[in-house]
């Protein structure tokens, strides 16, 4: 088990070591010389004569350590990465990690509460749909779902911010984390996901259902309840996978729906430095979510360790497969 | 009540029905659309759906309904391109990964997939739209950087099935080579999945195109294209909301096409996936 564990641990620090050699080469590959990029535009920057923006540049090349190689770059770069130094925003001046850190709990709160949402409505509908499969409840709730999975969310959220804020008024059009904000964003978000999840819960309880076992307790006369309960807990141990896929995948779709809301979380963050042209804010953003992806990744898998003994006793086995 | 014998196909049925209208709507864009996409109207715009302007105008009085037809062509060539590109590039290594098992070479394919699932899409549009430039391509080619996974992944799995039976035996003990067997032996098996997991991803794919466009990531003005017409109407949706139900129809009923064609495909194809279990 410990043998296990730490497998996964080496794994997944390879894999972000993997992933900022990625990200770094991929900045690197970019067009435009990234010193000129981190000091903008010669207007930006309160010098008149292009002779002192030019001398300005060479001296922050050799600052950045931007002449020297490039593993010795990469190198440095990750030693100020453990150091928990994501840089300077070009925009504001502050540390990039402060900006973000500031903004991570809206995104955090509107991800949980989007979960919540989505698990909560995969539970009940998934459960539904299952029980009367092929009835007339089921089809309505299949249908449903293939509607929802197919429209585009941030149109969804238009439509329900325009109903709630301005032909209800019970919904603040403004750009603060307020907890009573908090509910529609959620619930778009929420929504959009819920799908999916339906889906898979729906499937993995028919399946539950087929097995022998359950027609061995239906024929004992174990109450239809019961069973019901046994199965739907066997079932649910693949839906901690989708639950935390699903949790990555809200934490990418926030930017389209904190955009819309103007709920100030990392993805709004991240969009409007692209606009501003903060590269190291976006460095910074990127490196946040692909940790916490990472982190989510080995999560799943120490959870499993626990909950299935099968894993648990050292057999391979890859949870997300 | 349908049983589950005869619903299946409906779904399948629908799905192609509106499929196809879809695409000869959008295909004879240039014949059908009443307007000139890109021609302005000043006078006319913001206008309500009219007969007319079934659609309405938008806020430069351009006709909604056909810059809606053209902009399909825009977004359908565009996600289609980047998905047929991601679809190659995933069954190239997926066979080769599922053919050389256990090799360095499958080694480094699955800690690429393994790197690659830890950077999410939209993340991965966001960098490269900020270091490389806010534009189609630039979008497209993140696109296929990260949906190639899911079909690689798919062939690996379907090659390492296929190599249990006997005919990858047999095709080895004939003595055929490499090349052959992937081509006479994997690829046939594999392309089947992966075509049915391609029509899924498609619907996804130009969501995802279509949101990033929105965000302004995308295509650029004033080129009709489903997301980037969306994100133009943003600023006049509370005066005309009409601007932006008719590229929300197009991207609704297109991907629910592939939707239920993707469904139904899978229904009769994957017996695990059956509901009557």
């Amino acid at each position: 088990m410990q043998r296990m564990f730490l497998r996964k641990l080496t794994g997944a620090g390879i894999t972000l070591l993997c992933a900022t050699l990625i990200l770094f080469v991929l900045i690197r590959l970019a067009p435009g010389d990234p010193v000129k990029l981190h000091l903008g535009p010669s207007s930006d920057v309160a010098l008149d004569s292009t002779e002192a923006y030019d001398q300005r540049v060479a001296e922050l090349r050799t600052q950045l350590g931007l002449d020297r190689s490039i593993f010795a770059q990469y190198t440095t770069w990750m030693k100020r990465l453990l150091q928990l130094d994501l840089g300077t925003s070009i925009h504001t001046g502050r540390a990039v990690g402060s900006e973000l850190a500031d903004r991570l709990p809206a995104t955090l709160a509107l991800a949980v509460a989007a979960l919540a949402i989505q698990l909560a409505l995969g539970l009940v509908l998934g459960t539904a749909s299952a029980l009367k499969a092929d009835r007339l409840q089921d089809n309505v709730i299949r249908l449903a779902c293939v509607v929802l999975a197919s429209a585009p969310a941030f149109v969804i959220g238009l439509f329900l911010l325009s109903f709630f804020a301005v032909s209800l008024h019970v919904y603040d059009i403004s750009n603060e984390a307020r907890p009573e904000r908090l509910w529609l964003p959620a619930v778009t978000l929420g929504a959009m996901g819920a799908p999916n999840l339906i889906r898979i819960i729906r499937a993995n309880l028919l399946a539950e259902l087929g097995q022998p076992y359950v027609l061995s307790a239906l024929s004992r006369g174990l109450a239809r309840k019961l069973v019901v309960r046994h199965a739907l807990r066997n079932a649910l141990l693949p839906v901690v996978t989708v639950a935390a896929l699903s949790f990555i995948g809200l934490i990418g779709g926030a930017v389209v729906i904190e955009s819309i809301f103007s709920w100030p979380g990392i993805g709004k963050y991240a969009l409007d430095s692209i606009l501003l042209k903060d590269y190291p804010a976006i460095q910074g953003y990127a490196l946040v979510v692909i940790a916490m992806v990472v982190a989510i990744h080995l999560l799943v898998d120490v959870v499993y360790l626990f909950l299935d003994p099968r894993i648990r006793r050292g057999r391979e086995g890859d949870v997300h497969a | 009540m349908p049983s589950s014998a005869m619903k299946r196909p409906l779904g399948l049925t629908v799905g192609i029905i509106l499929l196809g209208l879809l695409a000869l709507a959008i295909a004879g864009a240039s014949w059908l659309s009443p307007y000139d996409p890109l021609e302005q109207r000043v006078a006319e715009r913001l206008e309500r759906p009219s007969v007319e302007h079934p659609l309405g105008t938008d806020r430069f009085g351009r006709d909604v309904l056909s810059r809606s037809l053209h902009g399909g062509q825009h977004t359908l060539l565009a996600s289609g391109t980047a998905l047929g590109a991601a679809l190659a590039v995933g069954l190239v290594i997926g066979l080769l990964a599922g053919l050389y098992q256990g090799s360095v070479l499958d080694t480094v394919f699955m800690r690429l997939i393994d790197v690659l699932l830890a950077f999410p899409f939209m993340v991965l549009a966001l960098i490269i739209a900020a270091f490389f430039g806010t534009d189609l391509l630039h979008l497209l080619a993140a696109v296929v950087s990260v949906w190639w996974v899911s079909f690689a992944r798919l062939t690996r799995s379907v090659v390492l099935h296929v190599k249990n039976d006997g005919s990858f035996a047999a095709a080895k003990v004939l003595g055929a080579s490499d090349a052959a067997i992937m081509l006479r032996e994997l690829l046939p098996k594999a392309i089947g999945p992966v075509l049915i997991l391609a029509t899924f991803e498609l619907g996804s794919l130009i969501l995802s195109i279509s949101a990033l466009s929105f965000l302004g990531l995308g295509s650029q003005p004033p080129t009709p294209e489903w997301g980037s017409m969306l994100a133009d109407g943003r600023d006049h949706f509370l005066q005309a909301p009409h601007i932006l139900i008719g590229p929300t129809l197009f991207i609704v009923l297109t991907v629910l096409a592939f939707n239920l064609i993707g469904e139904g495909l899978r229904d009769r194809l994957d017996p695990y996936e059956r509901s009557d279990i």
